[in-house]
């Protein structure tokens, strides 16, 4: 069955005071993905969103969402999103089961299911004023699914969470995502992004530098990986980094200390581990050292050039070279 | 009540309560006040106060400080609260529609002037009693209108000042004025002639009129009420084309 998209996004242009935030950007979400606009403060990913939701009017470009205009057709759309937004609130006075019943929609979920689910079941009556920073985002979250969305857009969810409270939202958006919901998240957590993202779209000022899968971002931009282990003896030592420095993956093999460390790419490790084995020496403290999203994305912004992704979906690259 | 505007409505008017500038700028503020002044000048008729009781005067006249308090200060706060705090974006984004957030505002603001003034009724009542209302429709159309006016003014500076703080400032350095010259303050008789003119210019002081001397029986006050009425009209009108949430 052909995926469909959720949001297609040409040519998007945002100026704010004649200095364009968002400048040419394309994007699509399909049906059922988990997709992440990644990058620093100001790279213009909420303002984005903004647009995606209606909040905001393009100066350029066509966005649809499920079909329709977000700014013509808001009254018809924006019951089908569900949407956590960055540095907005309740007011602090409303009880959390007020707030449910306020934003209930006909036909939607059950308002008691969704706290239980999410863990605040015991807060209904708790005023928005007196969450914890968790809560609130889980409240939000809760608010968002009330009228069974077909988009979900979660716009700094974990800002500001301790890792509790952060594990917490991540298992609630695996739910979705096991849903089938789709969503579109934004974030500057690059440990949010590469743990529930199918797909990461990295901006900076307002256009897009690259997008993928995570792990083939990391792998574009921050191939590196570190491997180190206690050499056996001196004597052999030599040998045995001449060897490593001829196996597959690997850049470079040095000794510092009785110590060595083996740089190359993914592949790297495994070659590494079974020219190790071969040799009869399996050390006891090998630890391997893999690059996260966002070394790959300190990779980019240092000026790495996007190669460009090799599946049918390059076009998230339109502009991609800043 | 099961409308997006309907759920919006029954919110706002239970936070309206649990609001503690509301309670002390609307509900207790103009009683306190009314209290003391009314107390102030005795219960003969006097030649300053149209010949009526100055008691009697101030009764009459606290409506419009109630309406100044709930138009001037209790919705720029709310309003510019919201919108600082991205609670307007939430609502929007929810899909509520944009004109229900500002009729919820004007409603809420109206229950507010109604309550509130049968509040100061209620204290009125025992301690000076109430004056006999002498034109019932020109009275009830003076407090409608004015509500309309202010509430609306309300909203509109809601959605121009930039925060709750602004919106505060704002709203006392608005509403201590015009409740000491145009409605709560010392009698007309105190004011030199200049005070006397700026007073005149004053749309609180429009309203009061419009209000009290049909109340007392002083006048129909005719071109106040016309007043009050383009007033309400005019910041209606600017109101509900500068709402956007």
């Amino acid at each position: 069955m052909p995926t469909t998209d959720v949001v297609t996004v040409r040519g998007l242009r945002k100026l704010y005071g004649g200095r364009p935030v968002v400048d040419g950007l394309d994007l699509d979400v399909r049906e059922g993905e988990v997709v992440g606009l990644i990058g620093a403060n100001g790279a213009g990913k909420t303002t984005t969103v903004e647009c995606i939701q209606g909040l905001r009017r393009p100066d350029a470009g066509t966005i649809r969402v499920l079909g329709l205009d977000p700014v013509v057709d808001s009254e018809w759309l924006r019951p089908l999103i569900g949407s956590q937004l960055q540095d907005s609130a309740l007011p602090d006075r409303l009880r959390v089961a007020e707030a449910v019943g306020l934003f209930r929609r006909r036909g939607g979920r059950d308002g008691d299911d969704l706290l239980e689910q999410f863990g605040l079941a015991e807060r209904r009556r708790s005023a928005f004023g007196s969450l914890s920073g968790g809560e609130r985002q889980r409240l939000f979250l809760v608010l968002a699914l009330l009228g069974r969305p077909r988009l979900v857009i979660l716009d700094e969810l974990t800002q500001g969470l301790d890792p509790a409270a952060r594990r917490n939202v991540w298992d609630a958006v695996s739910q979705l995502r096991s849903d089938g919901t789709t969503v579109l998240l934004v974030t500057h957590e690059l440990d949010d992004a590469e743990a529930l993202c199918d797909w990461v779209v990295a901006m900076r000022a307002g256009r897009i530098l690259d997008s993928g899968p995570p792990a083939e971002l990391v792998d574009r931009h921050a191939r590196r990986a570190t491997i180190r282990f206690a050499l056996p003896d001196a004597e052999s030592s030599d040998e045995l980094l001449d060897e490593l420095r001829g196996v597959v993956g690997v850049e470079s093999a040095e000794c510092h200390v009785g110590r060595a460390t083996v740089l190359g790419d993914r592949r790297a490790i495994a070659h590494v581990g079974a020219a190790l084995v071969r040799a009869g020496t399996v050390p006891t403290d090998l630890s391997v050292q893999i690059p996260s999203l966002e070394d790959a994305l300190i990779g980019l912004l240092d000026g790495a050039q996007a190669p460009g992704s090799s599946d049918e979906r390059s076009h998230y690259l339109i502009g991609a070279t800043p | 009540m099961n409308t997006p505007f309907g759920r919006l409505l029954g919110a706002e008017l239970k936070l309206m309560l649990r609001d503690p500038l509301v309670l002390t700028f609307v509900f207790v503020f103009p009683v306190l006040t009314m209290l003391i002044i009314g107390g102030s000048f005795g219960t003969k008729p006097d030649p300053g106060f149209g010949n009526r009781d100055p008691a009697h005067w101030y009764v009459a006249s606290y409506l419009t400080v109630v309406i100044a308090a709930t138009g001037l200060i209790m919705l720029p706060v709310h309003l510019a609260s919201y919108r600082e705090r991205g609670v307007l974006r939430r609502f929007a984004a929810a899909g509520f529609p944009r004109w229900s957030f500002a009729l919820a505002q004007l409603v809420v603001g109206l229950v507010a002037v109604a309550a509130a003034s049968a509040v100061e009724l209620g204290v009125a009542a025992p301690v000076y009693g109430v004056p006999v209302v002498h034109e019932f429709w020109r009275v009830a159309l003076g407090i409608g209108l004015g509500a309309i006016a202010f509430v609306s003014l309300g909203v509109l500076l809601g959605t121009l000042l930039p925060s709750a703080r602004a919106a505060q400032a704002v709203g006392l350095l608005l509403f201590f004025p015009s409740f000491l010259l145009g409605a709560g303050g010392p009698p007309p008789r105190a004011f030199g002639p200049a005070m006397r003119s700026i007073s005149d210019l004053l749309p609180l002081t429009q309203v009061t009129d419009a209000i009290r001397d049909p109340w007392l029986g002083l006048g129909p006050a005719t071109v106040s009420l016309i007043v009050v009425a383009v007033l309400a009209a005019v910041s209606a009108a600017v109101a509900a084309r500068r709402v956007a949430l």
